[in-house]
This record gives C-alpha cells, sequence and structure tokens, in this order.
C-alpha cells in the first residue's frame, strides 16, 4: 500500500536528513519532492534549485523525481512511499492533515499528489527534536555553481568564514561544490548544530574538465553581504588552466567513471 | 636483485664514461646508471659526452642524470638562473674558468642541460649532486653529524647520495636523541626525540663510482678498471 | 640587561603603539625588530615611520623583501588559492601607498642582525620564508642555530610565540671508507645546549586570541617572557575597511585569525 508524506518545518530542522534515513530504511520504491515554500512576513524562502534532490539522487539513484511530470502522470508503484518536503517557518494551525498550508494543495493535485501523513518538524513527536530557532528577518540567497571547481584549501577557508559570521549572521548555509579530483561535496551547516557536515557524493565525475552536474550554495541569515560572498567565491574557483594542470596528472591513474563502493 | 650504478665528476671525458659503461656491462647485474651532476667542467670540450649521454649507443645503460655544480655555473652565467651569474666559480677559479667553461659547452645544448632536475628521489632515496639545502653543498666523512641529520630530515629520506665532495663514505646514524622543551602561551612541554637509522652516501666522482644494491642496502665502492671478480670494496 | 624582540608588526598602527608603550612602561631601552613591518594592515607608512622615529635596528622580513623586489614568494608558500590572491591584493595596495623613501628604508634592511650570541632573524638564518614550527625535528631546529653560530636564535614569521630549549643532544655516527671498509669508525658528537625564541606578532597575532606579542629576554638571568598585550583591535579594523582593503581582513582580525590563513583552519575537511 502507497504512502504519501507531507514533511514540513524550518530550514536547517532536519528535513532532508530524516527523509534520506526513510528512504533507506524502505524496501519498496520510493519517490521525493520538495515544493518551494511561501515566504512569510520578513522570511525568505531559499532557493533551493535541486540541491536536495541531487543529493538524495546521489545517494539513492533509485529514488522517483515526483516533480517529473512525465513520472508523477504515470501510475505510481502501488507500494510508493511519496515523501514531499515543504520549507515552512510557523508550525501549522491545526493538527494532523487539517494544518498542511492550503497554498500547497494545487500544486500537489496536478502532480496526483494525495498526502495521507503530514508531520511537522516541531509539532509530531516522531520526527528528532531540533533546536527550531525562533528567528525573524531571514534573508535567503544562492548562487548558482554549475560548471564550477574548487581548489580544495580555498573551500575550507571560505566555508570556515561563511558560516562564522566573516559575510554576516548565517543561520543555514548547505552546498554541493565540485572538487578538481571529480569529487563532490554536500557542504552542510546549521547554526543549531555543532559543525559542519561535509558528505562525499557517491558519484565521482571524470577528471576531465568541468563537471556537469548540478552545484549551489544556498544560504540564510541575518545581514548577509552577498557581493562580498561572490568576490571570496571567485578567489577560489579554478580557472581552465589551473584546472588542467591538477586534472592532467589524474587522469593517468584514472578508469572509467563509477560509484565508489 | 637489480643495482644502481652512481656516477659523476665526468667533466666532459667520454673516453671516461665509456670505460665506466665497459665495466658495468663486465660486472652485470647493474639495471639503472645514475650520473649525479658535472658532466661538464672547464678543462675539456664537453659536447662529445653531452651528446653521448643524450644519445646512448645500443647495448649502453641509458644514463639518468641531473645537474651539477659546474652545470648551475653554466647556467647561471647564461642566464637560466634568473639574476644569478657565476660568481661562485668566478671567486674561486677565476674569469678564465668561466670562460673555459663556456667555451667547452655548444649552446645547442643548453636546453638539455637546462632541463635536468635537481635531484631523483628513488624509494627512499635521495640521489643529488650536493645536499637538499644546496647543489654546492660539499659533504664528506667528516661532516658534522649535525649537519648530515639535516640534509637528509630536509628530504625526509633515509638515504642520501651526495657526490660533490669527490670523495667515496658511508656515514651511518648509528644512534643518539635529543631532549627540548617548549613553553608557549599555552604552557609547557618535553619533546624527546631520538637519532633515525639512517645513511649519507658519498659516491666519488670521476674513476670512482659506487654500486647500490637497493634490495639488500649494499654499497660497493668501485674504480674504473677493478678486477670484476674481486669482491670490491663493498661493504654491507 | 632586558631587551624587547618584537615581529611581524605588518602595518598594524594601534597594536604597535600598545606594544611600545607596554616596554616603555618596563623601562626597556634595547628593542630589536624581526621584520615584515607592513602586509595585509592598514598603515604601513605610519608603522615604518615610528619604527625609523624609534631607531629600532630590524632585519628584513618576507613582506619588506616582496614590497621592494616585486612578488618574490613561490606560489606553495600559500595555503590555497584563495590566501595567494589576497596576499596579491595586500601586496598590491600596499606598494602603492608605502612612499619611496620607506621603500628605501625597508630594502636598506639587513636579513640577520647580531649581538655576541644572539641572532635575529625573520623566518630562519636560511631564509626569510623558512617556518621555524615549535615542534619542527629538534636536530633540524639546532643545526639551525648551530651553522649560524649563536648560542639563542630569534625569530618570527610564524606568528605564534614560543620558546624551545634544545639540550642532551648526542648523535652518533659510523664512518665507512674504502680506505678500510671493514673498520668502521665509530663516533659520536655531543651536541651544545641552544635555545630559539619566537617572538610571535605584533600586528597579526595568531595563537588564539587578539593580543599582540612580543617577547622579553633578560641576558643576565636568560630568562625569557612571552608578553600579550590587548590593543584597539577596532582601531586598526575600522581602517582597513576605510582604507579599501578586504572587510574580510578585518574580520579575519577581530577574530584572531591571520589575514592570511593557513590550511590548518578548524574546518579544514579536504584532504587528499
Amino acid at each position: 500500500m502507497s504512502h504519501t508524506v507531507l514533511l514540513s518545518g524550518p530550514p536547517g530542522c532536519g528535513k532532508t536528513t530524516w527523509i534520506l534515513s526513510q528512504i533507506q530504511s524502505y524496501r519498496g520504491p520510493s519517490g521525493y519532492l520538495r515544493v518551494t515554500g511561501y515566504p512569510d512576513e520578513g522570511l525568505a524562502q531559499a532557493r533551493d534549485g535541486g540541491l536536495d534532490l541531487a543529493y538524495l539522487r546521489d545517494q539513492c539513484p533509485d529514488l522517483l523525481d515526483l516533480g517529473d511530470l512525465d513520472q508523477a502522470l504515470a501510475p505510481h508503484p502501488a507500494d510508493l512511499l511519496a515523501l514531499i518536503e515543504l520549507p515552512q517557518f510557523h508550525p501549522p494551525a491545526q493538527p494532523g492533515l487539517a494544518g498542511v498550508d492550503r497554498r500547497v494543495m494545487p500544486q500537489l493535485q496536478a502532480l496526483h499528489l494525495n498526502p495521507d501523513r503530514h508531520l511537522h518538524f516541531g509539532r509530531d513527536p516522531e520526527l528528532p527534536r531540533q533546536d527550531t530557532l525562533d528567528f525573524s528577518h531571514l534573508q535567503a540567497w544562492s548562487l548558482n555553481l554549475n560548471a564550477t571547481v574548487w581548489d580544495p584549501d580555498s573551500l575550507s577557508s571560505f566555508w570556515f568564514e561563511l558560516v562564522n559570521g566573516a559575510y554576516g549572521d548565517v543561520y543555514r548555509a548547505k552546498a554541493l561544490m565540485n572538487l578538481p579530483d571529480g569529487r563532490a561535496f554536500f557542504c552542510n551547516w546549521m547554526v543549531s548544530q555543532e559543525g559542519s557536515q561535509f558528505l562525499p557524493l557517491q558519484t565521482l565525475a571524470p577528471p576531465d574538465g568541468r563537471p556537469e552536474r548540478l552545484s549551489r550554495l544556498v544560504v540564510q541569515g541575518r545581514d548577509l553581504d552577498p557581493a562580498a560572498i561572490e568576490a571570496t567565491v571567485r578567489d577560489c574557483l579554478l580557472s581552465d588552466a589551473v584546472l588542467e594542470l591538477q586534472q592532467a596528472p589524474l587522469r593517468q591513474r584514472h578508469t572509467p567513471p563509477t560509484r565508489s563502493a | 636483485m637489480a643495482r644502481w650504478a652512481l656516477v659523476s665528476g665526468l667533466q666532459g671525458d667520454l673516453a671516461l664514461y665509456e670505460a665506466i659503461q665497459r665495466d658495468l656491462r663486465q660486472l652485470g647485474r647493474v639495471d639503472t646508471l645514475f650520473v649525479l651532476g658535472d658532466l661538464i667542467g672547464p678543462d675539456r670540450d664537453a659536447n662529445a659526452l653531452l651528446d653521448r649521454l643524450q644519445d646512448p649507443r645500443r647495448g649502453e645503460l641509458a644514463p639518468q642524470c641531473i645537474y651539477g655544480w659546474w652545470e648551475d655555473q653554466l647556467l647561471a652565467e647564461r642566464g637560466y638562473r634568473g639574476e644569478r651569474r657565476a660568481d661562485p666559480l668566478r671567486q674561486q677559479f677565476g674569469q678564465a674558468a668561466v670562460e673555459a667553461l663556456q667555451e667547452a659547452v655548444d649552446p645547442g645544448h643548453l636546453a638539455w642541460l637546462a632541463a635536468l632536475q635537481f635531484g631523483f628521489i628513488e624509494l627512499d632515496c635521495a640521489l643529488l649532486h650536493g645536499s637538499s639545502a644546496d647543489v654546492g653543498d660539499c659533504l664528506g666523512p667528516e661532516s658534522s653529524p649535525l649537519l648530515l641529520l639535516d640534509r637528509l630530515t630536509r628530504m625526509d629520506v633515509n638515504r642520501l647520495f651526495t657526490a660533490r665532495s669527490g670523495e667515496q663514505f658511508c656515514v651511518e646514524l648509528a644512534g643518539g636523541g635529543i631532549a627540548s622543551t617548549v613553553r608557549d602561551l599555552a604552557g609547557e612541554r618535553q619533546l624527546q626525540q631520538v637519532v633515525p637509522q639512517r645513511k649519507v652516501i658519498g659516491i666519488g666522482g670521476g674513476l670512482r663510482y659506487s654500486l647500490y644494491d637497493p634490495g639488500s642496502d649494499r654499497i660497493a665502492f668501485r674504480s674504473v678498471g677493478q678486477q670484476p671478480g674481486s669482491r670490491g670494496r663493498g661493504f654491507a | 640587561m632586558a631587551h624587547a624582540v618584537i615581529s611581524c608588526l605588518h602595518a598594524n598602527l594601534a597594536a604597535l603603539e600598545a606594544v611600545l608603550s607596554d616596554i616603555d612602561q618596563r623601562a626597556i631601552t634595547t628593542i630589536t625588530c624581526l621584520g615584515d613591518l607592513v602586509g595585509y594592515g592598514p598603515q604601513p607608512n605610519e608603522v615604518v615611520n615610528l619604527v625609523r622615529e624609534r631607531s629600532i635596528p630590524s632585519c628584513q622580513g618576507c613582506w619588506d623583501e616582496d614590497i621592494i623586489e616585486g612578488l618574490n614568494a613561490c606560489e606553495c608558500s600559500y595555503p590555497s588559492q584563495l590566501a595567494e590572491r589576497r596576499g596579491h591584493q595586500a601586496h598590491q595596495w600596499t606598494a602603492e601607498q608605502l612612499s619611496e623613501e620607506n621603500k628605501a628604508f625597508l630594502a636598506s634592511l639587513p636579513m640577520t642582525l647580531r649581538r655576541d650570541r644572539l641572532l635575529f632573524v625573520h623566518g630562519s638564518p636560511n631564509s626569510q620564508h623558512e617556518y621555524l614550527l615549535p615542534d619542527m625535528d629538534a636536530f633540524a631546529a639546532l643545526e639551525r642555530v648551530q651553522t649560524a653560530d649563536a648560542d639563542t636564535l630569534f625569530c618570527g614569521h610564524t606568528h605564534r610565540p614560543y620558546v624551545r630549549e634544545l639540550r642532551d643532544g648526542v648523535i652518533r655516527v659510523r664512518v665507512q671508507t674504502p680506505a678500510d671498509p671493514q673498520a668502521a669508525a665509530e663516533r659520536e658528537m655531543a651536541l651544545p645546549v641552544r635555545r630559539i625564541v619566537n617572538a610571535g606578532s605584533v600586528g597579526e597575532p595568531r595563537h588564539g586570541n587578539t593580543h599582540a606579542t612580543y617577547v622579553i629576554h633578560d641576558e643576565a638571568t636568560g630568562n625569557v617572557e612571552i608578553r600579550e598585550v590587548p590593543y584597539d583591535v577596532e582601531r586598526t579594523c575600522r581602517a582597513i575597511v576605510e582604507v579599501g582593503l578586504p572587510p574580510v581582513f578585518a574580520w579575519r582580525l577581530r577574530h584572531g585569525f591571520e589575514y592570511a590563513e593557513r590550511a590548518d583552519d578548524a574546518s579544514h575537511v579536504c584532504e587528499r
């Protein structure tokens, strides 16, 4: 029997992490949809740009993209576990399905998705308890980094500065970043957690030019200085010439693209 | 197990090089020939030797060359070392030697000489002309053990082969240690360090060269023309 | 007699003034500077002027050299591309700001200063760029002091003050030559006691907080005191922004991180 679960919560509360654990422990087929949230007063929603889906599909290659119209309109497998992620700052006014933000329903119906459960972080005890901070005037900013490759030591320094407040108070930062050796990292930081996560993607790109995978930086916080962030990012990204210099020796040792163990 | 031959100080002497090649052929079991610099010198025309090193004859061991002090002086004087000129050579041997050195090498060889490396790292061995500090660093059996240990440490190798002094020797670090106290704003700590088991080996120069077996760590000091059957002057 | 050793001022006037005032309060009149008067900070001329006014003998640091000679540091001396770009930015700005007179002064600085058995250098006796870190190989550390023919070596460059005493050193060697290959001669070298004193940094501290650091050496007792001096960090941070240097320099200074970060920042992850 299929399940369709709508999962909501504020940024950085652990929605994607929880969804990944559900998918990995579920034996049948799973699907995922991230719905863009609705800006409440003074609180901007981050433009995710497919970042979470890209990370989840790297970890679970069979994951269905429920936002893909072709897949959505085809009959769903009978035992599909459909997980819908909805960024939402404030707790629902009513319990259970009655608390789902009405504005989301037309989009779900168009994709033939009809939630049979609604869980909200901070309300439903079966979700991990996170430090859901009270905040106001949250600013969201994102940067498309497709086809960029980072100098690894520069990435390390930039991330350190970013999450420690060099470019404004960062509440949440996540990103997919490419390294010259073909690896990519899902970088994840929340103010409520100690330290950053750096999770390597399973999929390796060949060390042959710029990878085609999605790459993006998403930041939420206060008094952000996007121009300064962009200036620093520019100083961290490798030029074609430097990239080639670093990749040429790797190509000699390279075996065809593969998924690491 | 294959062995290395380590040669230096040919100083343009093709006949000497051919004699060493003959020696190595008779010895057998030598599979790599390293020429640790000083391919050229001021005393004779080096072009024939340089031609041969770049274009070995059939049946000869192909030489793996690095540059030495004389090459460094020539390259400096010819503008391959930035602002630096052959001042050490000028001070030690005079302007005539600088000119003789330039005459000994056809300009057509400069690009090849300039492409030579400072040294090789093979296994845990550094093969250098002088030392990790400088191509002109002259290490010998009487050198301060502290200095030798420093030169090994800089390259982080267990064996350092050097040619600059022209002497054949092996100095083995055989024990000892040092204590130190470091105090900073966080407090004080004691550090203790022992002398690592390492060696500095002088390979000789000219007629005198060395053989090394990396498998057994055995060194043999040889001279050209020494009886191939003799056990030589080797030791484990 | 007690003397003070300062290093790595990095064009931070507020920090230099605070340190000189701390030295003056102790009635110490002999001060030696280990270089890097400029670089990254916002007041290169003011800092050089003050060193000249006070007639503080100084050796040349890598920044002082680079400002005169043009960028000399090899790329690998920067821990990352980002650090390199920022270093070049700071270099260009400093070179534009410095008066010709002050450039000539920096060019005139010697690589080393010596007083009896005390040797003063920026990085190491070998090079302005070499880092003598507190935990470096003890034999290599001793070799630097010994080869320079000194008892105590004062250095800077790492921006972390420390005092290291090297003692009870012995090296035993077995020497073999073709003359008598079977009879190896054994020798033992007893190593002398030597000290390395790193003066830390006045203008760009990196020891965990924002205070300026320097050292006081009492030649009579041999005692070395590592001094920490609070100063008006915000004054320098404001100046960084006002003169048009990257604001992230101010942020780093305010948090006790060097302008040009090392690759061992706490968040360093991308190990190969």
